[in-house]
């Protein structure tokens, strides 16, 4: 088995300390550090995200996976870094005003990472300026919003006007989802996407920073 | 009939002169808020007045857990208060209060009389073996605590059921409540938070104990759980539970197919919460839906959970009234509807149905 395939496996099977073992070993034996995020890591947390789109595994193994990826992360990114690789983009990421709910926003946040972009979590309970702020200040080009309830779900076209207002709704692409959500309601509120789970929702950011 | 004869004959799929009409949730407070706002008088903002209040049948709860006064606070929503085995050992002694006197005589007497006025349901709820140990170690630590602590948890598990098995013993002698539930908030969605494997080595063992127990009082049991539960039902099922609520429509839960592949189990619920703002032809579409269901026995609509707060009092009167109409259309006279021994009243373990 080559050692790309040995660190998606532990990665997949959560085993963290294997995974920054495995990175480290990589690193010394000279592998390029873009070769081991893309064909180590990414790959190993997109095989995560399909088994928990199609229901083969469930939250609690995807917690631990993103763990293991965070990890092997860890040891990569001062050779990332020094290397100068660049993450593929920058995505903000929150569950919006109103709301405490953060296990489907967690989620996204970690299927996202998990494609090699960068995520700025800004927490539960934001309010729109915060949003605009986080926008600005990273150069993030995907916002991701996260609503559990009916009564919150409104916070998304809330955060959607206040990018309008601060004149950069069009430098960012909108993706909401949560309970609540549907096509429709993201339609209506002029999101730019919307998907009923997070590794899809990873997939859409993914191909916005690439198009 | 009163309310106990109904509830029980109509699981048991004997005739009643109509359906249950019961909200078995507390009210969202933001709800309550803008009812308040629209006339509700100020003192009928409780959940047994506000019952009263839009003439609902009474169900109300006696709900008991095992931290105590003495047991810390989390610091923050869905966060913990303890993290591993010393942590745990720390908190025992703060843990398991005496069951004798979880509830005071005057409850009791309350429950008594309560009971024998005949018009209210009560029903008793502890937290579910997927519950309990979330809100020990929070939410996200929970998760990954079935791969970082799985003996701590199954210790855990352990020491809560001799805990629940002494309170059933204690409290079901004292008073034979209507049905129990275990709040349980374990799936969302898409489906189940845990797997299979997951609940088989974590969950059911436990539950199928406690089961055994409550089951010897004659009381069902109920799990409750929102979400999508199409997959859970069947393992509930297997460990002995009676029924399951609120089956979420948002969530995708469709109760026909329920009682196509567990016929003996009842559920509580259903009533789509998202079209109650959309005024009295939606809800009658929505009722119109549950109609066949309810026909067959073992679907007691109810409100998918609370009320939200988009629903203005005016359409709330408007359910209350439509819930009437139709609950009149039920009266499984000429519905033949497969009984299951607890819910039949004579006290006998229901999970030796199918035995
Ligand atoms: C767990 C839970 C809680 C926990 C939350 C803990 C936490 N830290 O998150 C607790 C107990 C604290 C809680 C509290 C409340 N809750 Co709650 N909760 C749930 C429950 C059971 C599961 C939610 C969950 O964690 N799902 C697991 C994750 C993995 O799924 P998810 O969030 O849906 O995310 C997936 C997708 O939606 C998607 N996704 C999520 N976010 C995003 C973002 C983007 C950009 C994209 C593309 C995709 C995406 O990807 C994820 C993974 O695939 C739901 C039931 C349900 N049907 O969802 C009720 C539910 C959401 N809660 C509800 C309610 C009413 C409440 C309370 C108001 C109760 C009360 N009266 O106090 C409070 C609200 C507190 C607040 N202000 O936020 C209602 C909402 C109803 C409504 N009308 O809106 C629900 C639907 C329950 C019900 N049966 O009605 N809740």
């Amino acid at each position: 088995m080559s050692i790309f395939q040995e660190i998606s496996e532990k990665l997949q099977k959560g085993r963290a300390k294997d995974v920054s073992a495995l990175v480290e070993q990589a690193l010394n034996d000279g592998i390029a550090p873009q070769d081991i995020l893309n064909e180590a890591m990414v790959v190993g947390m997109n095989a995560i995200g399909e088994k928990f789109r199609t229901g083969e595994i469930y939250v609690p193994e995807v917690l631990i996976a993103a763990r293991a990826m965070n990890a092997g992360l860890k040891v990569l990114k001062p050779a990332l870094t020094s290397a100068g690789v660049e993450p593929i983009g920058k995505a903000v990421i929150c569950t919006v005003k109103g709301d405490m709910h953060d296990i489907g926003k967690n989620l996204v946040k970690m299927m996202i990472e998990g494609k090699g972009i960068e995520c700025i979590d800004l927490g539960v309970n934001v309010e729109p300026s915060a949003v605009v702020n986080a926008v600005k200040e990273s150069g993030a080009t995907v916002v991701c919003l996260s609503a559990l309830l009916t009564t919150t779900m409104n916070g998304q076209k809330d955060v959607i006007d206040a990018l309008i207002e601060a004149g950069i709704r069009d430098s960012v692409k909108v993706m909401i989802g949560g309970a609540p959500v549907t096509q429709s309601f993201a339609d209506e509120i002029g999101a730019d996407a919307y998907t009923m789970d997070a590794a899809s929702a990873a997939e859409v950011a993914r191909s916005f920073m690439l198009n | 009939m009163n309310a106990h004869e109904r509830f029980a004959a109509y699981l048991a799929g004997k005739p009643v002169d109509r359906a249950p009409v019961i909200e078995w949730a507390p009210w969202w407070h933001l709800t309550v808020q803008r009812w308040l706002g629209e006339g509700l008088p100020h003192e009928m903002a409780n959940t047994e007045a506000l019952q009263g209040y839009f003439g609902l049948d009474k169900c109300l709860q006696t709900s008991v857990v095992c931290r105590t006064a003495k047991t810390p606070h989390a610091a923050e929503y869905g966060s913990g208060i303890m993290k591993d085995e010393a942590d745990y050992e720390a908190l025992l002694p703060t843990l398991f209060p005496d069951p004798e006197r979880l509830l005071s005589d005057g409850h009791f007497d309350w429950l008594k009389q309560t009971h024998e006025r005949g018009d209210t349901l009560h029903f008793f709820t502890v937290e579910g073996f997927f519950w309990y140990p979330r809100e020990m170690f929070g939410i996200e630590d929970h998760l990954y605590s079935f791969y970082d602590h799985p003996e701590l948890l199954k210790r855990m598990a352990e020491d809560y059921t001799e805990w629940l098995i002494k309170v059933f013993h204690t409290v079901f002698s004292r008073h034979r409540f209507d049905f129990m539930s275990f709040a349980e908030d374990m799936s969302y969605n898409n489906g189940p938070m845990i797997s299979k494997a997951l609940f088989d080595e974590f969950l059911a063992p436990y539950y199928k104990r406690v089961i055994e127990v409550i089951h010897t009082y004659g009381i069902p049991v109920f799990i409750d759980s929102d979400g999508d539960i199409t997959e859970a039902v069947d393992w509930y099922a297997e460990v002995g539970a009676d029924g399951m609520f609120p089956l979420e429509r948002q969530a995708g839960v469709d109760v026909s197919t329920y009682l196509d592949k567990q016929p003996s189990m009842a559920f509580i619920g259903h009533f789509d919460k998202m079209c109650m703002k959309f005024g009295e032809e939606a809800m009658r579409w929505e009722f119109e839906r549950l109609l066949h269901s309810m026909r067959r026995g073992k679907l007691i609509a109810s409100c998918d959970h609370q009320t939200p707060p988009d629903v203005s009092i005016d359409n709330y009167r408007i359910y209350v009234k439509l819930f009437y109409e139709y609950a009149a259309k039920v009266t499984h006279a000429d519905e033949t509807v497969l009984p299951c021994p607890v819910f039949s009243g004579d006290g006998q373990a229901c999970n030796s149905k199918g035995d």
